[in-house]
């Protein structure tokens, strides 16, 4: 495939996303008008698109703040930005996504935006402190291709629509709820409720298979071999998951809304949280352990490594000698 | 009957996998073009950091003039050169030639510690490296876009449709005037 052809494919998954969140918001939307009146049935519907065109427009705000990533002055940000750039030229964009620090000592990095020239691509400083220049340029060629493959925008919209269904859905046991309660009289609820529960086990799959399908973990294989592909070096790839595996610490911002963005998945040591949660906390462990993804890296590039890594001069301590 | 439908058939097959054909030629032209203006945009760069280079040294170094001169001239044809294959072999003309003047600039310790050199020592070492980088992507490209308008059924209709074979970034062997290599041991450094 084309790079051009990969944009399409993810272009046309992106479509379907939105007429299957289309086709669910409208059929809760006619439930909750024949359970109650007409008005309740609008007033969500309207809610559901104002609340879906404010996240998407406001998505990248929304990641940088639940994961601290700032906005450096350009000349404190000059050898990272530098990097980015080459290798943004190397994935054969015309653009350059935007660097921005997320102030956390456990080594991760992540891509988000909705058109590469609207992305950013959030690195960790512990990241900056741990691995040397090559393992860097790897890590964000793997960011790099996300963001050439609008991995990004599909995983925002899915992203946006699953907190959309979950605030409609909670909405609506909410009012259910209430008019069950009998507050005003009015006891519908009965029947209503079955018939409701009986619906949200029906879509609740459908949803579940679109966000999968945009969540696959096929995608993290993907940007691994596209970085290995763009870099020239499988190598530096498969070094650098090494090196992130080895690493002990997790991110601070480890929410699960954003942990599918990274590099590296926080859910995977966040795994003993009350299981009972939410069903959708699952879905969102998109990422295939790092060890059979060096596994994937080293049978395309016909190498072995090691199982640790010596210590290397890290980008950072590069840096502070210039 | 049965006949016209195969024949049908046929055609239909024929046009449709023209058409999907032509649409991939189209696309990976469009992405060739993008990695040359992405290696020209460098080239560009480069070339407009020799003079300030130039002047950084001569302020500590004015009588080197023979390697200001080749930088000078070296510069000059790769803002001539006019395809992929020309631009390539100007610019390592012009890697040679700054790399002898970063040897001379060795020998002015004031000027190796000036913040203006290191700047651009920097920026230099860093359109190289950018360089390098979409030059990769671009012989990418142009060996997938060439394969397939040599090789069937492309090779049937690119050449009418204008689509012609694209040249590499890289200087031609043989064009090239033989490298001096020095193989006696260096006295001194």
């Amino acid at each position: 495939m084309t790079l051009q052809e990969q944009i399409r494919a993810n272009r046309l998954r992106s479509l379907v996303l939105i007429g299957g969140f289309a086709v669910i918001i409208l059929i809760l939307a006619a439930l909750l008008g024949a359970a109650f009146n007409l008005w309740v049935g609008a007033f969500a519907l309207a809610g559901a698109l104002i609340y879906a065109v404010f996240g998407i427009i406001s998505s990248r705000g929304m990641v940088a703040a639940m994961t601290g990533a700032q906005e450096l002055p350009p000349e404190q940000l000059r050898p990272i930005q530098q990097l980015v750039d080459t290798v943004a030229i190397a994935a054969g964009l015309s653009v350059t996504p935007q660097v921005r620090i997320i102030d956390d000592p456990a080594p991760n990095a992540f891509a988000t935006g909705l058109t590469p020239g609207k992305s950013f691509i959030g690195i960790t400083t512990g990241l900056l402190q741990t691995m040397p220049k090559r393992e860097l340029e790897a890590v964000i060629a793997h960011e790099m291709s996300h963001v050439r493959n609008r991995d990004t925008r599909l995983m925002t919209l899915a992203v946006v629509f699953a907190g959309v269904i979950a605030l409609i859905a909670n909405i609506a046991f909410r009012t259910m709820a209430f008019g069950g309660g009998g507050g005003r009289g009015r006891n519908r609820g009965g029947p209503i409720v079955i018939v409701l529960a009986v619906v949200g086990f029906l879509l609740a799959p459908i949803a579940a298979g679109l966000l999968k399908m945009a969540l696959s973990r096929r995608r993290e294989y993907l940007a691994d071999a596209t970085a290995a592909e763009i870099l020239n070096d499988p190598e530096a790839v498969a070094m650098a998951l090494r090196r992130l595996e080895m690493d002990p610490t997790t991110v601070r911002h480890a929410d699960v809304s954003v942990a599918h963005m990274w590099i590296e998945s926080p859910t995977s040591r966040v795994q003993d949280a009350p299981p009972g949660g939410s069903a959708l906390a699952g879905l969102f462990d998109t990422h295939p352990p790092l060890a059979s993804r060096i596994e994937a890296l080293e049978q395309a590039g016909g190498f072995k490594l090691p199982d640790r890594l010596p210590d290397e001069q890290p980008f950072l301590g590069v840096r502070s000698t210039t | 009957m049965i006949a016209v439908w195969i024949v049908l058939a046929v055609g239909a097959v024929l046009v449709v996998s023209f058409v999907f054909g032509f649409n991939h030629l189209v696309r990976l032209r469009n992405e060739a073009n993008t990695g040359w203006s992405n290696i020209d945009v460098q080239l560009k760069r480069r070339a407009d950091l020799i003079p300030n280079l130039v002047e950084a040294v001569k302020g500590y170094a004015a009588h080197e003039r023979g390697v200001f001169d080749s930088i000078t001239e070296a510069r000059s044809s790769l803002l001539r050169a006019d395809t992929p294959g020309a631009a390539a072999q100007a610019n390592d003309v012009l890697t040679t030639a700054l790399g002898r003047l970063f040897a001379v600039a060795e020998a002015y310790p004031d000027l190796k510690a000036s913040q203006n050199f290191l700047r651009l020592q920097d920026e230099l070492t860093d359109t190289e490296d950018k360089i390098a980088a979409a030059r990769r992507y671009y012989n990418a490209t142009v060996m997938r876009y060439n394969t397939r308008i040599q090789s069937f059924p492309g090779v049937l209709y690119a050449g009418a449709l204008g689509f012609t074979a694209r040249e590499f970034f890289e200087a031609e062997e043989g064009d090239h005037a033989v490298p001096q290599v020095d193989l006696t041991p260096p006295t001194s450094k």
